[in-house]
């Protein structure tokens, strides 16, 4: 039989006279089994275990004795709870708790007015245990929508076994499984099909090489999908946790293709995800600076030096599509600090004060050209 | 069980320089033992009480330990019932022996006195924690302070009146240290000699006669209550009745039960304190009106719960160190990273502009001008209040609020302003902006 470390608990109750001082610890192994454990998975940093007993207490002082060994118990965090019950008499008074020597354990001193049955339920904060999300994206061909399953991946360190356990997460049903000391499981968690998706590719003109012709390689431009977390979408539900998705793709013979990973953050209802998938060659970007000219310059009283001058410059980028797909493209262009534009051949959008975006879709096999110009203000040399 | 500390009493015959321990006339128990433990200073006032059989005349009587770290400076012996009448003459340490010291008492009576001997000793120590719940609304709160004593003195103290201190003492020796020193006020260095840490002991008030304890019914059906009081720039807890502490356990006892607390929540932005994550804040005053306010919060984690709907149970949100709250200070305790809430001030739009110039030509002032825009979105199903800080690291400056801004705005400092505003439930995105003009140069002088 395998060894493995598992929590003890043991009631003494003693009837105490006078003498504080026979603290010898008897561990009685009258050990109530527990009841109805529930781990909370809600929270990211810290999982929350609760657990019920039956305690039989003596009238008197009880000595409730809770020990563990090589479980991840954050000792602070244990706490105790007598549950409300029909016919409540109780008059139960938690005492104090101390702390034996060297031992992982603390002994409650439980008074009870009578000789009763109690139901409490005792919660800790359990270290070495927690759940992480994946996703499987199976993408259709046409790439216009996807299945999403989602996958709920228990890890159990704890130094706990934990046979047919309920596990909460922030939302929807508990759920019970059970999970051994050691012991990774994966698990389904939703599914939703056919989840509407946009595929945009994105080139930043502030990173990216702007002639491919001056580079070696290919210049690859980053694509993604864009879904959104809403219900008209299937989803919408709850917010989606941050994991790993790998994606996949139909590729029209029953078979399929691995499309790419990404993480996927933390997306609220109503919000949208976006996944990477990779670089696209098939779309080709080349931006230029056509022209610059000085303008309004300033120069001190002795004409030595300018101090002050304004700029004309224009910007023309070309951005080809191989595909036989029309191609859903974002343009991002890095601006200076003090600017104002003069002219441009297809609306944009200003992110912040120094980056402005063109959202342009180029149809199969064509080339599009995107020209604007600008002035940069009170430019000193 | 007392294993290491003895006294032993000795009649002294003729010479006093022999200090050949002949006839071990007592060994007198603890009739009672107090023991007064700071934090965070590794120290621990003992105060025993213990009765000695003296004869007239000159008694000599050697207080010894072993395995316990006392600091032999700190050691005092009074009679308080025979002042005048029983007097330490003198306490010398002998050479060569470590944990001891022989005391010279000149008594003017003979038979039983009880006597009173107070010292430091290091390794007992006191911490304080909370456990807070939130109700499910989030609206009301229940606080719980408890106070965990440690031992791991080397000694066992069995019915000691228990008393922590709260507050901050100055120190200039460590007590663990005082007690491992070959001889107990150093030795002399052939410079001058340092004798200022020697005497380092700090002087604590003798407390007198206290008022406490006044209840007598049973004990043992009763959570014992922690009498509180201020004294001085500190708080004393003592725990009712005495606790049996031995070495290397530890006790944890309640301080403070309070349900029903009104609390307040806001989610606070600030880029200089917590970067450009959203938190999770937590407020309530030390004072009458929440159901506080007698005492002044120690320092300690704080482990935040949240009451659910169904049966009892629990969610755990956080923890955090709280500092020491004085009575009727706010409280704030910061939950942390706020997931489902986002702000994003974004610069967008900047000019510079009314360019004056100097003798030569020169720029000599001119203006910044720009446009912020706060994106704001709260995704949880209740609505928020939220307060925005903006640094602008510049004292020269002017604001210009939206007209149809939500919430209200407030300059902090010179440099920082604060946007207070409720944002509905589900806000997908809400947008404020304001437009800050930043002067320099000559424009400085004239702002």
């Amino acid at each position: 039989m395998k060894r493995t470390t598992s929590l003890t608990w043991a009631v003494i109750s003693l009837l105490f006279l006078f003498s504080e001082v026979t603290w010898a610890r008897i561990k009685l192994v009258a050990l109530p089994e527990r009841e109805a454990t529930v781990i909370r998975l809600d929270n990211p940093n810290a999982t929350l275990l609760e657990e019920e007993r039956v305690l039989t207490l003596q009238q008197g002082i009880n000595k409730v004795d809770f020990s563990w060994k090589e479980v991840q118990i954050q000792p602070d965090s244990i706490r105790l709870t007598v549950l409300e019950q029909q016919n409540a008499i109780t008059a139960i008074t938690m005492l104090n708790v101390s702390y034996p020597p060297n031992e992982q354990a603390l002994v409650w001193e439980i008074a009870s007015s009578i000789a009763q049955q109690v139901r409490v339920r005792i919660s800790y904060l359990l270290n070495k245990i927690d759940r992480l999300v994946t996703y499987k994206a199976m993408v259709r061909k046409d790439e216009s929508s996807l299945d999403l399953t989602s996958f709920l991946v228990l890890r159990n360190f704890s130094g706990e076994n934990l046979p047919s356990t309920r596990f909460q997460l922030d939302y929807g049903e508990a759920f019970e499984s059970a999970i051994l000391n050691g012991e990774t499981k994966r698990m389904q968690f939703f599914r939703a099909e056919k989840l509407p998706i946009k595929k945009h590719f994105t080139f930043d003109a502030s990173q990216m090489p702007w002639d491919h012709k001056m580079v070696r390689n290919n210049v690859g431009i980053p694509v993604h999908y864009k879904l959104e977390n809403t219900t008209d979408n299937g989803l919408g539900k709850h917010a989606l946790w941050n994991g790993k998705a790998r994606l996949y793709g139909e590729d029209g013979h029953g078979s399929t293709i691995f499309l790419g990973e990404d993480t996927a953050k933390f997306t609220p209802v109503g919000q949208s995800l976006k996944l990477t998938i990779g670089k696209s060659r098939d779309v080709v970007v080349t931006q230029r600076k056509t022209s610059e000219k000085r303008l309004n310059e300033r120069r001190n009283h002795k004409k030595t030096q300018a101090v002050l001058y304004d700029t004309e410059e224009t910007m023309r980028v070309e951005v080809e599509n191989f595909k036989e797909q029309v191609a859903f493209i974002t343009l991002r262009e890095p601006m200076p600090q003090e600017w104002e534009i003069k002219e441009t051949s297809h609306p944009y959008k200003k992110e912040n004060n120094q980056e402005i975006i063109f959202d342009i879709q180029v149809p199969e096999k064509e080339k599009m050209v995107v020209i604007y110009t600008y002035y940069q203000r009170n430019v000193r040399p | 069980m007392f294993k290491q500390m003895l006294i032993l009493i000795f009649a002294i015959l003729l010479s006093p320089t022999l200090y050949a321990k002949i006839d071990l006339v007592t060994l007198p128990v603890r009739d009672q033992v107090q023991l007064t433990i700071y934090n965070p200073a590794d120290l621990t006032l003992v105060r025993e009480q213990r009765t000695l059989t003296l004869k007239q005349g000159t008694n000599r009587l050697e207080f010894g330990w072993a395995d316990t770290l006392i600091d032999p400076t700190s050691v005092h012996l009074e009679a308080p019932q025979h002042a005048g009448q029983v007097n330490l003459l003198d306490v010398s340490y002998p050479p060569n022996v470590k944990g001891s010291a022989i005391w010279t008492i000149e008594s003017q009576i003979a038979g039983k006195i009880p006597v009173e001997i107070t010292f430091f000793v290091s390794g007992i120590s006191w911490r304080a924690f909370y456990m807070a719940t939130l109700s499910t609304d989030e609206k009301t709160m229940r606080l719980q302070n408890y106070v965990r004593v440690n031992n791991h003195s080397g000694e066992d103290y069995a019915n000691a009146q228990t008393r922590v201190v709260v507050g901050k003492i100055q120190l200039l020796d460590d007590i663990a240290q005082l007690a491992r020193r070959s001889s107990p006020y150093g030795v002399p260095s052939s410079m001058m000699p340092q004798m200022a840490a020697s005497f380092a002991s700090v002087e604590i008030e003798d407390l007198g006669a206290r008022s406490v304890l006044a209840e007598s019914i049973p004990m043992a059906f009763k959570r014992k209550k922690i009498i509180k009081e201020g004294l001085s720039e500190y708080f004393l807890y003592t725990i009712e009745g005495t606790e049996s502490i031995l070495d290397g356990w530890g006790k944890r006892l309640i301080s403070l039960d309070v349900s029903d607390i009104p609390v307040r929540t806001l989610y606070r932005y600030d880029e200089y304190r917590y970067g450009t994550q959203a938190q999770h804040l937590l407020f309530f005053k030390n004072d009458e009106v929440h159901h506080l306010g007698d005492t002044p919060l120690p320092n300690g984690k704080v482990t935040i719960y949240r009451q659910l709907v169904d049966n009892q149970h629990l969610s755990y949100v956080g923890d955090m160190y709280t500092k020491y709250i004085p009575v009727n200070q706010e409280v704030e305790l910061n939950l942390g990273q706020a997931r489902h809430i986002k702000v994003e001030p974004v610069l967008m739009d900047y000019k510079t502009g009314n360019y004056v110039f100097d003798f030569d030509g020169n720029i000599a002032g001119f203006i910044r001008v720009q446009n912020w825009q706060v994106k704001l979105e709260n995704s949880r199903d209740i609505s928020v209040d939220m307060e925005i800080f903006q640094h602008f690291e510049h004292p020269y400056w002017e604001i210009k609020n939206s007209e149809d801004m939500l919430g209200s705005y407030e300059k902090v400092d010179v440099d920082t302003v604060k946007y207070r505003l409720t944002l509905p439930p589900y806000t997908k995105e809400h947008l404020f902006t304001y437009t800050i003009t930043l002067f320099e140069g000559e424009h400085r002088q004239k702002h």
